[in-house]
């Protein structure tokens, strides 16, 4: 029985995946120098998009790039602003209600005034529009990472914090032994989520008119842009598959293994000696290249900051009883900070009174007239989107077996960027003699349903099984069961999807009520589409004004209505411990 | 009691079930049971944890079809959940979003509105939940909560009850007074509940109120013997005859779970691993801890004790007492005549010597196992001698294919850390063997600090 097995190679992996990592890290390093040096380029507003298979590869690698360097720059705000947040009482007051307005502002918000300033900041080099694209990207990227990495902080035991202070933890020590720890599974949930909001815009952030001006960078966001300007199926075709290949690759190559890395943070779950792995996950983990990799970055963090001094091991005294004094730089520093940060937010204010003082009472009249009629259609996507949802995500969700089968091809679907096959959809409502009125209606729904599902399969799933058996026994069936236990039950499930998918629905009118195809317009009456003409047409008074007011829409409705809905939700529907 | 026959409700034939237990091995829970559950009838199944107990009762209540045999409902097969049982459940299964008054309807939505009105107000009384009535589940206490799920059973007048573990949640009080409750119902001549189907672990409990006891048998969950009960109600615990039946089960749950032989084929006989040492199967070791094993061992060293005693005073499950005591059983350190447990000589020794001394007896013993015997030559085996966790993880299931592979192989790397034979490598999910000093390219660092007990997890 012994003999039998002793072939058990798999122990190390074989010499040739050894070989693969270390391709694969020289590849990195090749990629970031090819990102590089098409930074340094001179300025080129408009590049020529080469529509040609083998063109592909690179627009994926500069899209992929842009992507992880704008999520780099999330992840850097999340931990900078999070803690902030956290620690400083009294800013909290103020951060956490701007990100949440910031949240609820458009990509076309920020774009203009990005790409304006930093080409001018950059007049002669292709610096300054790439890091415009980046921060677009960032913009759909940073603000649920934010608020999540908050909470984890928020819910960190106070024992463990204690615990930091006794062992003498500076920030640095804090924030790897206790602090990532406990935000590491929420933050990595977010990520995903964040990374597939960067996506869905990324036609508009890698190509798009400011007035007269036409801006375009190489990507596979530009690729398809004018793939449809010209009606190129067969490229458009192309440009999906590579869109596929890349979401995939990312979800295999970074996220999963990160998610099963991060399984060992879950406090209640002690003690699994064995965690479920992907083979590739377990290769990884045994090759010698990625041991000496880590190996040495591990050394490297370590030098960098001197492990803690345990107060207890403090020979003095008098370190331990003297008290601590106000640092007084560090206290100067953040006054001309706040100062700064204040000052700059008068400025901005002062410019978006003097753009919105031009904004003439019809075109107010006109703004108004249309967040009405979007406001319909989001309605109209996400009550479309809940009905058929919460029946197939409590399905999934009861179903464990078919949810782990499920969960890949759903996520898949959901991370990809629907806008890229808006053109296709919309060609077929225009087949079917609908109009882009009522056509955007499906468009919207197709980035935003997903929350929903996700969240209701997820509180499907946390139902006990003897609730169910409990509902089985007490014989409720039809629509007895959907009222008194089922739609209850993934009632806080169903209200965090409405959240996500109403605030992504207000956004993704930009995209789906303005769509080109081949050439021709199409738009319809509606919020999304006066800010993409406005945006498109370059007159940025307008633009600033319908801004403003999907803003104040989405957050009022989020305090109004959902924030109540929420609480409610949690009050009542959650089972008990 | 009976002085007619009654009709047989709930009847099971040759039922047996099995869960899928990942890939293609399935795990049997219950293996060929015949039981029979008439009017009147107060059934009791007994028995340690694990052995399918929980699943029986929900096989007879309809709520899981079993994968072989038949159950039938007043003679006829049943698909589905059983017409007439309400079901009580160990963690309440309350719907927090209802009040409850709305929770004990829920059964009865299809009655006239009068009717549901008269019997919740009957019910409620019953169960002593008046003034809760628009209560939610979150603001009552546990005992109250269980109040309302026997109420909400109760409200359909059921012709079975079933109860899974009812007071196993509750604390010791509050268990007390509802079981003395549940008791005077089954007392009262006017209540016409009669039938009940009940799992416990509490022998007492069994005791307290069963017409008869079955009791069960783990790995796989079959029948052991019924133990019939014909004392009226109510019934006093402390009374002789009850004493006397609580006695009787005592023994026979010593003898299924405790039995005197069968030990020594755990033993590595002879040191040559020739054929006649494969042939012996490798018996499990129980899952449980290093630290839970030492701990009887000291709780043991000032006085013999009766396994029953041992499981009250340490107010733990009698099926998990006793694998704390068939493990130390294995490795020599007690001795179980009947229900006693005593310290052996090596016992003695563990108690009294150091952390190192108790390591190095335990080493010497967990040697002698054929478990660990094998686990040792696999990593032996290997190039490098580093073992892949899911090798072992597969030879331990085709060497024990009754058992639980992850919990097996969680215990086998508990004792062997624990014992220094073994060490794990759970970022590259590998096991070695232990050195003190690791030689050449091996990157792991010697642990000065062992290991304490189990495989807790520090970050």
């Amino acid at each position: 029985m012994i003999t039998r097995h002793s072939s058990s190679v798999q122990e190390r992996p074989k010499l040739w995946f050894e070989a693969v990592i270390i391709l694969g890290l020289g590849a990195l390093v090749l990629g970031g120098a090819q990102v590089a040096s098409e930074w340094r380029q001179p300025l080129r507003q408009t590049v020529d998009i080469d529509l040609s298979v083998w063109a592909l590869p690179k627009y994926a690698l500069f899209s992929l790039a842009r992507g992880w360097i704008a999520y780099f720059f999330s992840l850097l705000f999340t931990l900078l602003v999070a803690s902030w947040a956290f620690y400083d009482e009294r800013a909290r007051r103020y951060v956490l209600p701007a990100l949440d307005v910031l949240q609820s502002i458009p990509v076309l918000g920020f774009l203009p005034a990005l790409v304006l300033a930093l080409v001018a900041l950059f007049p002669h080099s292709n610096a300054g529009l790439e890091l415009a694209c980046v921060l677009s990207i960032f913009t759909g990227q940073v603000w649920n990472m934010a608020f999540s990495y908050y909470d984890s902080l928020r819910g960190v035991p106070p024992d463990y914090r204690m615990l930091g202070r006794l062992y003498g933890f500076n920030w640095w020590h804090r924030f790897w032994k206790i602090e990532l720890p406990f935000g590491a599974q929420g933050l990595l949930y977010n990520s995903m989520v964040s990374m597939a909001g960067g996506w869905f815009f990324l036609s508009i952030t890698e190509a798009f008119k400011l007035g007269d001006q036409d801006f375009r960078v190489p990507g596979i966001g530009s690729y398809m842009s004018v793939a449809t300007d010209r009606g190129d199926v067969h490229a458009q075709f192309l440009g999906v598959i590579a869109m596929g290949v890349v979401i995939l690759t990312v979800d295999r190559l970074v996220w999963w293994p990160l998610v099963v890395w991060s399984r060992k943070f879950k406090l209640d779950d002690f003690g699994s000696g064995v965690t479920e792995q992907s083979g590739l996950q377990r290769w990884l983990a045994r090759s010698r290249a990625t041991q000496a990799a880590v190996q040495f970055f591990g050394r490297m963090f370590d030098r960098l900051v001197p492990p803690p001094k345990p107060p207890v091991l403090n020979t003095g005294t008098a370190a331990v009883s003297a008290p601590t004094a106000p640092n007084r730089l560090r206290q100067v520093i953040y006054r001309l900070f706040v100062v700064v940060l204040v000052a700059g937010l008068a400025w901005g204010a002062v410019r978006l009174v003097m753009l919105l003082i031009v904004v003439k009472p019809g075109d107010w009249g006109e703004i108004l007239y249309c967040t009405a009629l979007s406001f319909l259609r989001v309605l109209a996507a996400v009550g479309l989107g809940t009905l058929w949802t919460v029946p197939v995500g409590i399905w999934i969700g009861l179903n464990p077996r078919l949810s782990s089968r499920l969960q890949p091809f759903i996520q898949f679907v959901a991370s990809f960027p629907a806008p890229m096959i808006y053109p296709w959809i919309l060609t077929l409502v225009l087949l079917v003699g609908g109009s882009l009125q009522w056509g955007a209606v499906p468009l919207i729904m197709m980035g935003t349903q997903w929350y929903i599902l996700f969240n209701v399969a997820a509180s499907a799933a946390a139902i006990p099984n003897d609730m169910v058996s409990c509902s089985d026994i007490l014989r409720l069936a039809g629509w007895t069961r959907w009222r008194k236990f089922l739609l209850p039950a993934v009632f806080p499930g169903l209200v965090t999807g409405w959240i996500t998918a109403a605030g992504g629905a207000w956004n993704a009118t930009i995209v789906s009520e303005y769509v080109q195809v081949g050439g021709k317009l199409y738009a319809a009456t509606g919020l999304g589409a006066l800010i993409s003409r406005a945006s498109n047409d370059g007159s940025f008074p307008k633009l600033a004004a319908a801004v403003l007011v999907m803003a104040v829409v989405v957050v009022g409705i989020n305090r109004l209505l959902w924030r109540r809905l929420q609480t409610v939700a949690n009050d009542r529907c959650r089972f008990l411990a | 009691m009976p002085d007619a026959p009654h009709p047989t409700l709930i009847e099971l034939r040759g039922v047996s079930h099995e869960y899928a237990a990942g890939g293609q091995d399935k795990d049997l829970i219950l293996s060929d049971i015949n039981l029979a559950v008439a009017e009147n009838d107060v059934v009791v199944l007994l028995g340690p944890s694990g052995c399918g107990k929980s699943t029986l009762v929900r096989i007879m209540a309809g709520l899981i079809t079993p994968t072989k045999g038949e159950v039938l409902y007043r003679g006829t097969p049943l698909h589905g959940v059983s017409p007439g049982v309400a079901m009580v459940f160990q963690n309440f299964a309350l719907f927090p979003w209802l009040c409850v008054r709305d929770n004990v309807l829920l059964p009865v939505g299809s009655l006239p509105p009068a009717e549901q009105q008269a019997r919740l107000e009957k019910v409620l009384a019953t169960v002593g939940l008046d003034a809760f009535e628009n209560a939610y589940p979150r603001e009552l206490s546990g005992g109250m909560k269980q109040r309302v799920g026997i109420a909400r059973a109760l409200i359909a007048e059921p012709e079975v009850l079933c109860m899974d573990e009812p007071f196993s949640a509750l604390d010791v009080l509050t268990a007390e007074t509802l079981r003395n409750e549940i008791g005077r119902l089954l007392a009262s001549p006017e209540h016409p509940l009669r039938t009940m189907v009940m799992v416990t672990h509490n022998i007492v409990e069994a005791v307290f109120f069963a017409t008869r006891i079955v009791v069960l048998a783990a790995q796989p969950g079959r029948i052991d013997v019924v133990v019939p009960v014909a004392l009226p109600y109510p019934r006093d615990p402390d009374s002789p005859e009850c004493r006397a039946i609580v006695e009787k089960l005592h023994a026979i749950l010593t003898r299924t779970n405790l039995p005197d032989t069968a030990v020594d084929a755990a033993k590595v006989v002879t040191s040559k691993v020739g054929d006649a040492g494969r042939r012996i199967a490798p018996v499990s070791l129980p899952y449980v801890t290093p630290g839970e094993v030492l701990g009887l061992l000291s709780l043991l060293d000032d006085s013999d004790c009766d396994i029953f005693l041992l499981a009250e005073r340490l107010g733990k499950e009698f099926g998990a007492v006793v694998n704390v005591v068939k493990a130390a059983e294995l490795l020599g350190f007690v001795d179980t005549p009947g229900q006693e447990v005593h310290l052996t000589a090596l016992g003695r020794e563990v108690v009294g010597g150091s952390t190192d001394s108790q390591k190095r007896v335990v080493r010497g013993q967990l040697l002698k196992l054929k478990l660990f015997e094998l686990v040792l030559r696999l990593i032996k085996v290997q190039e490098n001698q580093i073992l892949p966790d899911e090798e072992l993880l597969r030879e331990l299931q085709a060497a024990l294919p009754h058992q639980k592979p992850r919990p097996l192989f969680r215990t086998v790397l508990g004792w062997g850390r624990y014992a220094e034979l073994i060490s794990h490598d759970q970022r590259r999910h590998v096991v070695r063997l232990y050195e003190h000093r690791v030689p050449g390219r091996a990157r792991h660092a010697p642990v000065n600090l062992p290991p304490a007990a189990p495989p807790t997890e520090g970050s």
